[in-house]
């Protein structure tokens, strides 16, 4: 199981990933990198290893000595992690958000909910780039309270046809409203 | 009962639990909560991440299951186990919905030291699966629906069913309730896609995508039996309530008594009820659904649709009828007591009536809106009951169901009751989403529900967008 990771200032948090008992927490001064031991996290008997994810960059900070194992629910805090005095203090996390064109067409989520791309897990997309679409084509399905919902192409300011030129959500997303679906270019 | 040696008698104290997992959202959640605070009883909640911060919570010991998609915080089954072991609960009560019928939480619940509010995990188990339950129910007596003989293989055997039993069908999840995984084909044609979207629904909703196949009946009216049974082998009834006013399975209005059962198909088929759950050995809060149908020649004949293993949303109507608390009768079953009543003493009075409120909007179509609520009013006074989890300033998550709250009203007759639900729903004041009230003030004050000239199908006196999305 990987570990969650929370930004506090310059201090880093692992997370719990699930609800149980963790032990074998790292000591104080411990230097934590992805992929180091965080300890163990034990379900209904079941012992699952704990790993630091991506980004984690610290060392272990001084608390008083718990041993024994401590009840943990989900995103609670297991270790807090002060920034490495190592010279190594390399690239920083580039968080490369794809900054998209905002003028382009776009077909937007009508509804809060999740996306789904295909009809079924076993069925292919409902469009894909290059597609071309119409209006009243269903273009995807939104879970919205346990509602299936599908999305049919249109709407104000959209034409009656388009070119998909992108998909912008992955499949079993969840979406804001409003938020963009796909890509499109005039036909 | 002990007697003394002095002849004092002294009544053995009464078992019960210290702690209490609520492993459930929302109004049920309130509902145990409110019955562990009158039991005495420490309730400690299981929540999501969205739920984290929710009114239900507040002052309450919670334990963070996992991230807001409920496949992984309410649905994950060793979670939820797990945080009701380390969070010291001795029991642990379903709700309604996600996992309260399912037979593996009860199993594993066992496995662990942590009794589960409900029936034994095999009752579940075979009450689950849609075919041995209706299996069982023949046996004890009661009518059944024509359909499919178990879970269908594929498409091709699926219209090779619904042309022995005849247009139109439904095809229903495995593991279904609450009215998700049903689809209608009405035509040949119709039976592959209904198929595969009942499918896809009830694989979303329950992690299981067996269906199966029923003829549709078309125009009956939804009853159902309120069972409750201790481990001692009492079974009692509280009566039938009606569900008829539904829109796409989903339940809007229910009411008891039904206005159109007859008295003595009533009282056959309650009895009928009590004795097929005692021969499954059932224990706790249970319900037997029926159709009234009235499509074949001759009296109307109740047939058994399915069972629920756990507490419905509408347990409320009977229990104002009844004046028995079913979440504290629930509790004190699975604690090893015998039920506090025997059936001679169960009187059921007047007629109750509750309205959900749902986050939804009636005038596009139902569509669910979730939101912040910026103004909650509701309506208090004799004979008026008020469920919900919803406060001034909560924001309604896009995860769950769009129950925002439940009101119930309790009057000599069904006029009565029916107007003073218009009443209290006049008092009713939420701002920020859409509500169905206004729908629930037109059904209530139409000539069609006054009248019963109403069935599964139609909503009375509600002239909105209505049928199947």
């Amino acid at each position: 199981m990987t570990a969650g990771l929370r930004h506090e200032g310059a201090d880093q948090q692992l997370l719990s990933p699930g609800v149980g008992l963790v032990r074998g927490l790292p000591l104080a001064g411990t230097l934590m990198v992805e992929g180091s031991i965080v300890g163990e996290l034990d379900v209904l008997g079941v012992l699952h290893v704990l790993v630091a994810p991506a980004g984690t960059r610290g060392s272990v900070e001084p608390t008083p000595l718990r041993l024994g194992e401590r009840a943990v629910g989900h995103g609670d805090a297991l270790v807090t992690l002060l920034p490495a005095s190592l010279a190594e203090a390399g690239a920083g996390p580039a968080d490369t958000t794809s900054s998209r064109d905002l003028g382009k067409l776009v077909f937007r989520s009508p509804l809060s909910g999740r996306y789904y791309a295909r009809p079924g897990p076993d069925r292919p997309d409902f469009v894909r780039p290059g597609d071309e679409i119409t209006t009243g084509q269903s273009v995807a399905l939104l879970e919205v309270m346990k509602t299936f919902n599908r999305l049919t192409y249109g709407g104000p300011g959209l034409p009656e046809r388009a070119r998909v030129v992108a998909v912008l959500i992955r499949d079993e997303a969840d979406v804001e409203i409003g938020a963009p679906i796909l890509e499109l270019e005039p036909v | 009962m002990i007697v003394l040696a002095s002849g004092q008698v002294r009544m053995p104290t009464p078992r019960s639990f210290h702690r209490l997992f609520v492993a459930n959202r929302g109004e049920v959640a309130v509902r145990v909560a409110v019955a562990c605070d009158q039991l005495g009883i420490t309730p400690v909640f299981g929540v999501s991440e969205a739920d984290r911060d929710a009114p239900w919570v507040r002052h309450r010991e919670s334990v963070c299951l996992g991230p807001a998609r409920a496949t992984q915080s309410y649905l994950d089954v060793a979670r939820v186990v797990q945080a009701a072991r380390q969070s010291g609960c001795t029991a642990l009560h379903p709700g309604w919905g996600f996992l309260s019928e399912n037979p593996l939480l009860a199993g594993l619940c066992e496995q662990h030291g942590v009794t589960f509010i409900g029936p034994p995990a095999h009752v579940m188990h075979q009450m689950g699966r849609k075919i041995p339950a209706k299996r069982a129910m023949a046996a004890a007596g009661l009518q059944l629906i024509p359909g499919s003989d178990g879970v269908l293989r594929d498409a091709d055997e699926a219209r090779a069913v619904a042309e022995r039993i005849g247009f139109p069908v439904l095809l229903k999840a495995n593991s279904g309730g609450g009215g998700r995984g049903m689809r209608i084909a009405r035509s040949l044609d119709e039976v592959a896609p209904a198929y595969a979207d009942a499918q896809a629904e009830a694989r979303a909703a329950f992690g299981d995508e067996r269906v199966y196949m029923e003829r549709l009946l078309e125009g009956g009216r939804h009853i159902e039996i309120q069972i409750i049974a201790d481990r001692w082998g009492n079974v009692c009834h509280l009566g039938e309530r009606d569900c008829t006013v539904q829109r796409n399975h989903q339940k809007l209005l229910e009411e008891s008594p039904s206005p159109m059962l007859d008295p003595s198909v009533r009282a056959e088929n309650l009895a009928a009820a009590v004795k097929a759950a005692r021969s499954i050995g059932y224990v706790g809060a249970g319900t037997m659904e029926f159709l009234l149908d009235t499509s074949s020649p001759g009296p109307a004949v109740l047939r058994f649709m399915e069972m629920n293993t756990r507490l419905q949303v509408e347990h409320c109507v009977s229990e104002v009828r009844s004046g028995i608390d079913l979440v504290h009768e629930q509790i004190r079953v699975a604690a090893g007591n015998r039920l506090s009543f025997r059936q001679d003493q169960v009187e059921l009075r007047g007629h109750a009536i509750e309205c959900r409120i749902n986050a939804e909007d009636p005038a596009d179509n139902f569509r669910p809106a979730p939101g912040c609520i910026t103004r909650w009013e509701v309506p208090s006074g004799p004979g008026i009951r008020v469920d919900t989890h919803v406060e001034a300033g909560y924001v309604v998550p896009p995860h769950y169901d769009s129950l925002l709250c439940k009101v119930i009203t309790f009057a000599a007759d069904r006029d009565a009751a029916a107007d003073r639900m218009l009443e209290a729903l006049g008092q009713l004041h939420c701002e920020g989403v859409p509500t169905t009230v206004a729908m629930h003030q037109q059904i209530l004050a139409s000539a069609a529900f006054r009248e019963h000239r109403y069935d599964t199908r139609t909503i009375p006196g509600f002239a909105g967008a209505k049928g199947n999305l």
